[in-house]
């Protein structure tokens, strides 16, 4: 029945599709949106074309380069002869960026005054693989052409930063944490938002799994990405539902050059749990073919805190060797990517799987703190024994766009499959037997089991009507289908499909100004299964006649929702400054678990109770941007100010469960009027050209302004937080090329804004120190960086970690090496 | 100049912003569990909880505002997993699997508009199930948690023994 549904949503694409070819409809839609004034504008001026040719150093031309001209983003590629033409062009001064792989980029400012033709040359780069054309500046440009708060990460910064998880090596970036239980598993957050209120998207497909659970990380192998765009603040426009809190969007390695032929070679290690990592990649492209394929291994031990006993609750568990119990996991990946490029046409497939291993702290999982078999445990700190999670994530991804000089088309095509399990020692909860009868047929060993199909469609038109006005519209879709197994409840099985169409609008006033807005609407529909226990519960009727019942959990529920959002955004980036201003309404589906939801949460003990009719959560929210870039000095602010008619909340309540675990407290799903503001501010000063220092600060407050936490905060509230950072960095050194040293200096403040069952969490100052560089021998680059994390041992809490719950204080201190060995052969062409 | 006036207009917008925050006073403090009061029961692992018996729980329950409820769990530690707030050591009997374990979770409501509750709560053992096969004797559990109306919560755990007489 739902699979009718899926052909249903691809038929509508393709309507869709059929629909925005005819452009001039195009020209309708911005009249009935009375764009049609602005439009008039743009006449009256004098335009200039851009051409020449991009060579190398031979002076032969180079086929394939970019020519982009930034902030209005008009580019070209050259052809056969490297010539290269944009058209179009007002009387202006702008940054041009000419990129190539293996070569370094250049950017050259450029005056179109009269129709001249240029001549850039590029030098071949040493490093001849894996850089990916635009890098830092791209980071800026897009900063600068977007109305949103964006922060852009690549290869670089991630194997500087390289953290537990890939999630962890982003909490550098302001407005930025994550929630973490254990050494391996995170969640992003964003300005204090999580779960299923970041949305994170792999090659423009949403990633979906079981976001709302704490205790797993996302399924995503940190070697594969390669650049990844953070959004600050709601991105419900471009990115649907879930996207009310930000955007984490990840990119792989981009096409190779032509006739190419080569790899990279990662190998990381990690002290304190003894991690050891391997990632090989190769790539080779002919002219219009190419194929990159990737295997990765990671296999490390439990992992080291600065303690020898953890309190849980009331109960104290001795630590041997500063273990953290059972917390060792592995992971193995394989990815491959391979497509067909053209000179307006490229489709590229990715397939994937990602498949891991890793164990919980084995005294703090199930409905109680636990005294397990110590020397049974401590016997090996490498074996995941019970109790332990495996995930397996599989995903098929085919992007494909059609491009011309005023348009391009792109359709993103993407199955996944998401298979996880718990796995525990069987233990009775509430009245469960006491010994697991043979006559079931499943093994009880298996504590949860979530099998999820998804299917997702979109698609994307671009139009640049003039050089002031680009539009975009868009559809996406998603389906999927979740089974759960398993001896325990937490939530039903469900369907649920959601559909949603964008259309935005960009104005450049001139190079220095540009307005953008945008509508969507969204529908989606969600159908949960009926779910009742296995065993039997003891029913107390009139107070002494007991009958047994096979309880229902949950029952057959079918919920529709839509909304309508929107979002209006300006940028003004005279010279050096650069203003931002946003304001838009954001909208989020209850999920499943928020729905449904009727079990014991292991990690918390706490019993949790879904709400089937609570409504879409929706914010309004209003940002600013204010940025100063001088070669010198660079200072940023980014405040926000957002508030939610109806954020959707775990409550605790002051009631117990009878019936399921061992009488755990009830939580229960409401709504509450939210009020939220904060900000981030970044800054760094030049002190000479070698050594920068740098400051990172970021702020939430959260307040519940009615329900029955009225005055409370939101759970997991990051304290606010400061990075100061000295950071020497010089381009040669010795046999050393990209050498740098870098301290970052991390000072949190005491978090006393709690709800239930949170305990304060003290202010900590942490130490991370970093250095690394190119090493050449012979003619090969080994690109190695270090890192000190927690470089005093210091004993402190994170309060956004699971395991803050408990007293388990955060990793003692960590040496991280990673070192790349990129290889490549570049054949002759013709 | 520019820069340092406009530092100096975020960073005063941010003060007056950041101190609004705390006024209204809100409830974090977590209810209280007072074992000391004269024939507080269970209380440790000396005590033993006989099948076919009544017992009477009894303890000092206490909140700054308003106490929620509480709620009582007996279950088996056959295979020694798990706490006990306890600071003395506990004999435990050996190992053993389970064959007809005893079992009771249930959970109590406090009166409305109390901050302070001595549980008087006499419970009756049965020393069978339903289909009269005895309880297992042994080590057992004693839970009991305590909630306020906020939902803080607070819990007191310890061994026990079971047996027939």
């Amino acid at each position: 029945m739902q699979h009718c549904c899926i052909n249903i949503c691809y038929a509508e694409v393709e309507e869709a599709f059929a629909f925005m070819i005819k452009s001039y409809s195009i020209k309708i839609l911005v009249f009935a949106l009375g764009m049609g004034f602005l439009y008039s504008f743009s006449y009256g001026q004098t335009y200039y074309q851009f051409e020449g040719v991009v060579v190398d150093e031979n002076n032969q031309p180079i086929t394939g380069a970019s020519v982009m001209v930034y902030a209005i983003k008009r580019g070209d590629v050259t052809d056969a002869d490297g010539y290269f033409r944009i058209e179009n062009l007002l009387e202006s001064t702008h940054n041009v960026e000419v990129s190539f792989l293996g070569y370094e980029t250049l950017v050259k400012e450029v005056s179109f005054k009269k129709n001249k033709k240029f001549k850039f040359q590029l030098k071949e780069s040493s490093i001849k693989l894996e850089e990916v054309v635009v890098e830092d500046n791209y980071a800026e440009h897009k900063k600068r052409e977007t109305s949103l708060n964006i922060d852009v990460v690549d290869d670089d910064y991630l194997k500087q930063n390289l953290g537990g998880s890939l999630m962890k090596s982003l909490e550098r970036l302001a407005g930025v944490t994550t929630i973490d239980i254990g050494s391996g598993q995170s969640k992003p957050v964003i300005r204090g938002l999580g779960f299923n209120r970041v949305v994170v998207v792999e090659n423009n497909i949403k990633h979906e799994a079981q976001q709302w659970g704490a205790d797993h990380g996302l399924e995503i192998d940190q070697y594969a990405v390669d650049n990844i765009e953070v959004i600050k603040g709601p991105s419900s426009l471009m990115y649907g539902s879930d996207a009310i809190g930000g955007v984490v969007d990840m990119k792989n390695k981009s096409v190779p050059a032509e006739n190419s032929f080569g790899g990279i070679i990662d190998l990381s290690g990690k002290t304190n749990n003894n991690f050891l990592g391997t990632s090989v990649s190769l790539f080779a492209r002919k002219k219009h073919l190419f194929a990159i394929v990737r295997a990765t291994l990671l296999d490390f031990g439990d992992y080291r805190v600065p303690t020898d006993s953890v309190d849980i609750y009331n109960f104290r568990v001795p630590l041997y060797k500063n273990h953290l119990r059972n917390t060792a996991g592995k992971e193995q990946n394989l990815h491959t990517s391979f497509g067909v490029i053209k000179d307006r046409f490229q489709s590229r497939f990715y397939v994937s799987n990602v498949n891991s291993k890793g164990g919980f702290f084995a005294n703090a999982h199930g409905l109680e703190p636990r005294n397990v078999d110590h020397e049974e445990h401590d016997r090996s700190s490498r074996d995941i024994l019970y109790p332990y999670h495996k995930a397996n994530h599989f995903k098929v991804i085919n992007r494909s766009s059609l491009w011309s000089e005023n348009w391009e088309l792109e359709l993103d095509l993407g199955f996944q499959n998401n298979f996880r399990e718990e796995w525990s020692v069987y233990t009775q909860h509430g009245y469960m037997p006491a010994v697991f009868p043979e006559s079931l047929d499943f093994n009880p060993e298996i504590e949860r089991q979530f099998d999820k199909d998804i299917y997702s469609a979109n698609i994307k038109f671009l139009y640049r009507l003039s050089n002031k006005i680009e539009l975009n519209t868009g559809i996406n879709s998603e389906y999927m289908d979740n089974e759960i197994g398993g001896r325990g409840f937490i939530i039903p099985s469900f369907e649920q499909l959601n559909l949603g169409g964008y259309f935005v609008a960009k104005y450049n006033f001139s190079e220095k100004s540009l307005l953008q807005a945008g509508v969507r609407y969204d529908y989606g529909n969600i159908n949960t299964a009926q779910y009742n226990d296995w065993f039997a519960s003891p029913i107390l009727e009139n107070g002494d006649t007991t009958t047994y019942e096979y309880l229902q959990r949950s029952a057959n529920l079918s919920r529709n929702f839509s909304n309508f959002s929107w979002s209006i955004g300006y940028n003004y980036n005279p010279d050096k400054w650069s203003y931002k201003f946003n304001i838009g309404k954001s909208f989020r589906m209850p999920i499943a678990k928020e729905l449904a939801a009727n079990g014991v949460n292991y990690h918390r003990f706490s019993y949790e109770v879904g709400n089937a009719d609570l409504s879409p959560e929706i914010s309004y929210q209003l940002d600013a941007g204010i940025e100063y870039e001088s070669k010198k000095f660079g200072v940023g602010v980014s405040p926000f100010i957002n508030y939610f008619s109806n954020y959707l909340y775990l409550n605790p309540t002051s009631r117990f469960d009878r019936l399921y675990g061992f009488g755990n407290q009830v939580f229960e799903y409401t709504e509450s009027e939210v009020f939220r503001f904060g900000g981030e501010i970044h800054a760094r000063y030049e002190i000479t050209n070698y050594l920068q220092l740098g400051l990172i600060g970021e702020y939430v407050y959260a307040e519940q302004l009615s329900g029955e936490k009225k005055g409370f905060t939101l759970p997991f509230a990051p304290p606010a937080s400061a990075i100061f950072n000295i950071k020497y960095h010089k381009p040669q050194l010795a046999f050393l090329t990209n050498t740098f040293v870098s301290l970052d200096y991390r000072l949190t403040a005491t978090q006393n804004n709690i709800v239930p069952p949170e305990e304060p969490t003290d202010g900590f100052q942490v130490f991370n120190l970093g250095l690394g560089g190119d090493l050449l021998l012979k003619n090969q680059t080994i690109d190695i960086s270090i890192q000190i994390q927690n470089l005093l041992n210091t004993k402190y809490f994170n309060h956004m970690s699971y395991y803050r719950l408990i007293n388990v204080p955060e990793p003692s201190r960590n040496f991280v090496i990673n070192v790349s060995i990129p290889f490549s052969v570049i054949t002759n062409a013709n | 100049m520019k820069t340092l006036k406009l530092l100096s207009v975020i960073i005063g917008l941010s003060i007056i912003l950041f101190s609004c925050g705390d006024d209204n006073e809100i409830d974090t403090e977590k209810p209280e569990i007072d074992i000391t009061i004269p024939e507080a029961f269970p209380t440790s692992c000396n005590d033993t909880i006989y099948f076919g018996e009544s017992f009477t729980i009894k303890f000092r329950l206490t909140d700054n505002i308003e106490l929620g409820s509480y709620s009582i769990d007996i279950h088996h530690n056959f295979d020694h997993h798990s706490h006990s707030t306890e600071v003395m050591e506990c004999n435990l009997n050996p190992k053993k699997t389970p064959e007809n374990p005893y079992i009771l979770i249930e959970t109590y409501d406090i009166p409305i508009g109390k901050n302070e509750y001595i549980t008087d709560l006499p419970i009756t053992i049965p020393s069978s199930n339903t289909s009269g096969e005895l309880y297992d004797e042994g080590d057992y559990h004693f839970n009991l948690s305590v909630t306020d109306q906020e939902g803080w919560t607070t819990q007191f755990g310890i061994g026990i023994k079971m047996m027939h007489r």
